[in-house]
């Protein structure tokens, strides 16, 4: 199923966030591995991620460094800092929250 | 790819990021995610026309990605905004004090006056302090008017006019360079923006400033006829300075802007 874009832009930075908690990642690697995980229903288009990488390291939830993959080539990698790790959490939270109360309404009669 | 490096530079040159070096970085980063689709694409076994096709249609609508590093850079524009806004005014300021108290010692020397008469401190500080808040309220109107899209001038004034009366109030005696600088500031800018032919702005600055020398020589005692020509002429140096200014500011302002973005 095709998830709406507006729908998915408020939820971008707990995937992002939840993501990179699990490891260190790449661009490229992030939609992969989001693909990946949701059965291949988080398909955005791959551009709009780095705006929302950059604003995530703006607030300083996310630190990146440039490193050399084993095959030679140059790759920016995210990773998560204290913050972010705090923000993961707080975001999951609510997150989950939101949805039982949203599942909650819409399955009440 | 020649069609990935047109997107990529798309998105760079649209995305208002206001530091060469964080651009560039951007860049990088753009292609090297590009190159890791290509690899992936190459290794399913895709053609380079497939995967040229594929790039456009999975990086998204370059508009759209460039705007999402505006929003992201916005504080950072603003910042570098106020920045040159500060910059222009006080290289325009100051060049524009220089060329007028050289122009105005000039015409002292014609006359036979002592230039120190000319460039007695109290007289250059009046002076320097009338053209600084002139040149700051000029260049505050070019930045505010790029807030609206109609009718810039007169909301831009009002907005000016609003931020001015706090400070005007806490200025006490000194309030009337900030009076004077919003008038002067004020005016060259109407000329500037309904007074679309040269000739006839320079008309009314010349007929506009001769007038106030004549008027302000008027108000002194005793009035002699040498002192009225005298601030005539001043006055018309000071509004032939301020004519240049409106004409060089946009200039500079952007020379400054584009060259500060690129470190």
């Amino acid at each position: 199923m095709e998830i709406d874009s507006q729908f998915l832009k408020g939820s971008i930075s707990l995937l992002l966030l939840n993501l990179l908690s699990r490891a260190e990642m790449y661009g490229y690697e992030i939609l992969q591995e989001a693909s990946r995980r949701s059965a291949n229903a988080f398909e955005f288009k791959e551009g709009t991620l780095y705006p929302a990488l950059h604003q995530l390291e703006k607030r300083g939830e996310i630190k990146s460094a440039w490193r050399t993959a084993e095959n030679g080539r140059e790759r920016k990698y995210y990773s998560l800092t204290a913050k972010g790790k705090k923000t993961a959490r707080e975001y999951e939270k609510q997150w989950q929250h939101l949805t039982g109360a949203i599942a909650s309404v819409l399955e009440s009669k | 790819m020649y069609a990935a490096e047109e997107l990529i530079d798309k998105i760079v040159n649209s995305s208002q990021i206001p530091s060469g070096k964080r651009r560039q970085e951007v860049q990088r980063e753009l292609r090297s995610h590009i190159e890791d689709f290509m690899l992936a694409a190459r290794e399913a076994g895709r053609d380079d026309d497939e995967i040229e096709r594929l790039v456009l249609a999975n990086f998204g609508d370059p508009e759209q990605i460039a705007r999402g590093f505006a929003w992201v850079y916005r504080h950072e524009r603003k910042m570098l905004r106020i920045f040159v806004f500060v910059l222009s005014t006080v290289v325009l300021a100051s060049s524009l004090s220089a060329t007028i108290l050289a122009m105005q010692a000039g015409v002292a020397f014609g006359v036979g006056i002592p230039i120190l008469n000319v460039l007695a401190s109290r007289h250059t500080v009046i002076e320097a302090l009338d053209i600084l808040s002139s040149v700051a309220v000029y260049m505050a109107f070019t930045s505010l008017e790029r807030l609206f899209d109609r009718q810039r001038f007169q909301k831009a004034t009002c907005l000016l006019a609003l931020i001015l009366t706090p400070w005007c109030a806490a200025a006490g005696v000194h309030r009337a360079f900030l009076i004077f600088g919003f008038v002067n500031g004020v005016f060259f800018r109407a000329i500037q923006v309904f007074i679309t032919r040269r000739m006839a702005r320079i008309g009314i600055v010349v007929a506009c400033f001769g007038l106030a020398g004549f008027v302000s020589a008027q108000l002194r005692s005793p009035v002699l006829h040498y002192a009225v020509a005298i601030n005539c002429a001043s006055w018309l140096v000071m509004g032939a300075g301020y004519e240049l200014v409106t004409d060089l500011a946009a200039r500079v302002e952007a020379a400054l802007f584009n060259g500060l973005q690129r470190i």
